[in-house]
């Protein structure tokens, strides 16, 4: 009653879903152009196009402990940072729309959003 | 399925109040435990549904509704809303989709399987309530992640069960 045969089918169409989604995802937004939004304390504190195929190594103003990356193929991460946990730099590289990655002890937020679409003003977050 | 139908109103009430102690110490330990260096943050085991699957194996569906709904409650004193809110969409589609799982296929499914699938769909109705609260699609990004994330949870959880029966089946007797 534990483990049967059929647990193989359930891990499988897992797997499968998972993977089919994640195509659909990138398939669906890879062509939109995106750029990186760098909220500092909530506050929109710096824009970067990630379509521009420069690489390069940056910090916001705010903090300089901090340390992005963006790479050619229009990926960017955290690369270094100075708080204890590193679970911004564990995030990795992000490219698709809806992907972030925070550093909340430097209360900083990196998110990926459509270049056109959405502006800073629009709100992040209700709660009722 | 053992169904307790000798139990009398009093067992029934230190049971609950047992395995509710038990879900908060779980969680409790499971916090206190370093995060989990993976790409998301957030991604637990969930070890407190342990308590939930044993109450809906061994004992029935009321009672494990019962844990899931304390579970939220719990949160919401030490949480907040928003994380109660999570809890409470998670551990009631989780629950949902075990008790449609337990019935269409009874003796087939195993303990793992519903275990994995609890967890995979306590991750979707988790996100389902972020994604009304969050108002954006993208958070749809994350599904194949968490989805991921809670076949391996679920396993985690199903072996931990399987550890922890002989202690808890006593509190049956």
């Amino acid at each position: 009653m534990f483990f049967k045969k059929n647990d193989i089918i359930v891990v499988l169409s897992i797997i499968i879903i998972s993977g089919i989604w994640w195509l659909a995802y990138k398939f669906m937004f890879s062509d939109k152009p995106v750029k990186a939004e760098i909220y500092y304390y909530s506050e929109l504190a710096y824009t970067i196009d990630l379509n521009s195929g420069a690489e390069k190594t940056f910090s916001i103003p705010q903090n300089d402990n901090v340390i992005f990356h963006l790479y050619e193929d229009g990926s960017i991460c955290f690369e270094q940072s100075d708080c204890p946990d590193k679970v911004c730099v564990h995030a990795g590289r992000l490219s698709v729309i809806g992907e972030t990655a925070a550093c909340l002890p430097n209360g900083i937020v990196l998110k990926i959003v459509p270049k056109n679409n959405r502006g800073a003003d629009d709100p992040d977050i209700i709660i009722g | 399925m053992n169904n307790n139908n000798g139990l009398t109103k009093t067992h029934r009430l230190v049971l609950t109040a047992i395995l509710f102690s038990i879900a908060i110490v779980l969680s409790v330990v499971e916090d206190a435990l370093p995060a989990l260096p993976v790409a998301v943050p957030g991604i637990k085991f969930g070890l407190s549904n342990i308590v939930v699957m044993y109450s809906l194996f061994f004992i029935n569906k009321r009672q494990a509704i019962l844990i899931a709904v304390l579970k939220a409650l719990f949160v919401l004193l030490t949480k907040g809303t928003v994380a109660a809110a999570l809890s409470f969409s998670g551990g009631i589609v989780s629950l949902a989709v075990m008790t449609l799982f337990l019935i269409l296929f009874k003796e087939k499914i195993s303990y793992l399987s519903l275990s994995i699938l609890g967890a995979v769909f306590h991750n979707i109705g988790q996100l389902t309530a972020v994604s009304f609260i969050y108002t954006s699609v993208y958070i749809w990004a994350y599904l194949p992640v968490l989805l991921i994330a809670g076949m391996i949870a679920g396993a985690a959880t199903a072996a931990l069960l399987r550890c922890s029966m002989p202690v808890l089946k006593k509190l049956n007797g």
